[in-house]
């Protein structure tokens, strides 16, 4: 398989499955290291997570699926958020391809994601474009 | 911060930071590895593009405060050849107008990211209504 192939072979709409993730206080901790988010009143005087924590998962769900993608760059990134991360929260992200296009001879897909809260609300919606590189 | 004391045409206040990311030998996306990323014409191993949206968030929360958790938006273009370890890399965000609207003020901004060169690495557009 190439990747134009694998590519081709993408059908829109394709579900990426939904993905959960627990904002217990290590998990929020240790992404506010790794990130160097330097305001730590957001979660220890409001309890909330930094908006956009789970976002690093959803290019995980895209290399779950597709199995013979070797590499992937983002090119776009759109977010909107409504309701806070809320602490200690079990949340869920689901996700599907919307979009493909060749432009310069590269490879686009465009997916779009949901993250919901326990109660099945949407706190995030996001729509990403990345670029199949190998 | 009160944004009242922002208005178009000003900035908001910037966020630098020194971009870093744990480079896994490992990684299932490889052009988070030196050797990979090299072989695809870039400096190093790139700091992943969610790593770099984050630094942005981190600027728009410390201005929006809690209504940029439930009405913020945010779209970026990721240009530039990204960042790589040890970029010192500045988040920017200018405000292009405040509209009223029913229940406050929407401000919209221009955003850019840019490295320790110049070069801008990210672009586009925020939206808060406060």
């Amino acid at each position: 398989m190439s990747l134009e192939s694998d590519f081709e072979a993408i059908p829109i709409g394709f579900d990426l499955g939904e993905w959960e993730m627990v904002l217990d206080e290590e998990t929020v901790h240790a992404y506010g290291e790794r990130m160097q988010w330097q305001n730590r009143d957001l979660s220890e005087k409001l309890g909330f997570a930094p908006p956009g924590i789970s976002i690093n998962m959803h290019p995980r769900m895209q290399f779950a699926k597709f199995t013979s993608l070797k590499s992937a760059i983002w090119a776009k990134s759109e977010h909107e958020f409504l309701k806070p991360f809320k602490m200690g929260a079990k949340i869920r992200i689901r996700g599907r391809i919307v979009d493909k296009y060749i432009k310069r001879g590269r490879f686009y897909k465009v997916a779009e994601f949901e993250t919901l809260d326990e109660k099945g609300e949407v706190i995030m919606r996001s729509r990403e474009t990345g670029i199949n590189v190998e | 911060m009160n944004t009242k004391t922002i208005p178009v045409g000003q900035e908001i206040p910037l966020s630098t930071k020194t971009a870093f990311t744990p480079i896994e030998q490992d990684a299932r996306n490889p052009i988070h590895t030196d050797d990979y990323a090299q072989k695809q014409g870039l400096r190093g191993a790139l700091v992943p593009g969610s790593t770099l949206l984050s630094y942005m968030l981190e600027m728009l929360y410390n201005t929006f405060g809690e209504r940029w958790l439930t009405g913020g938006k945010i779209k970026v273009n990721f240009i530039g050849g990204g960042a790589v370890n040890g970029d010192h890399i500045t988040a920017h965000g200018l405000v292009k107008s405040i509209e009223k609207e029913e229940t406050g003020e929407r401000f919209t901004l221009d955003l850019w990211m840019e490295n320790e060169g110049g070069v801008k690495i990210m672009v586009g557009e925020a939206t808060c209504l406060v």
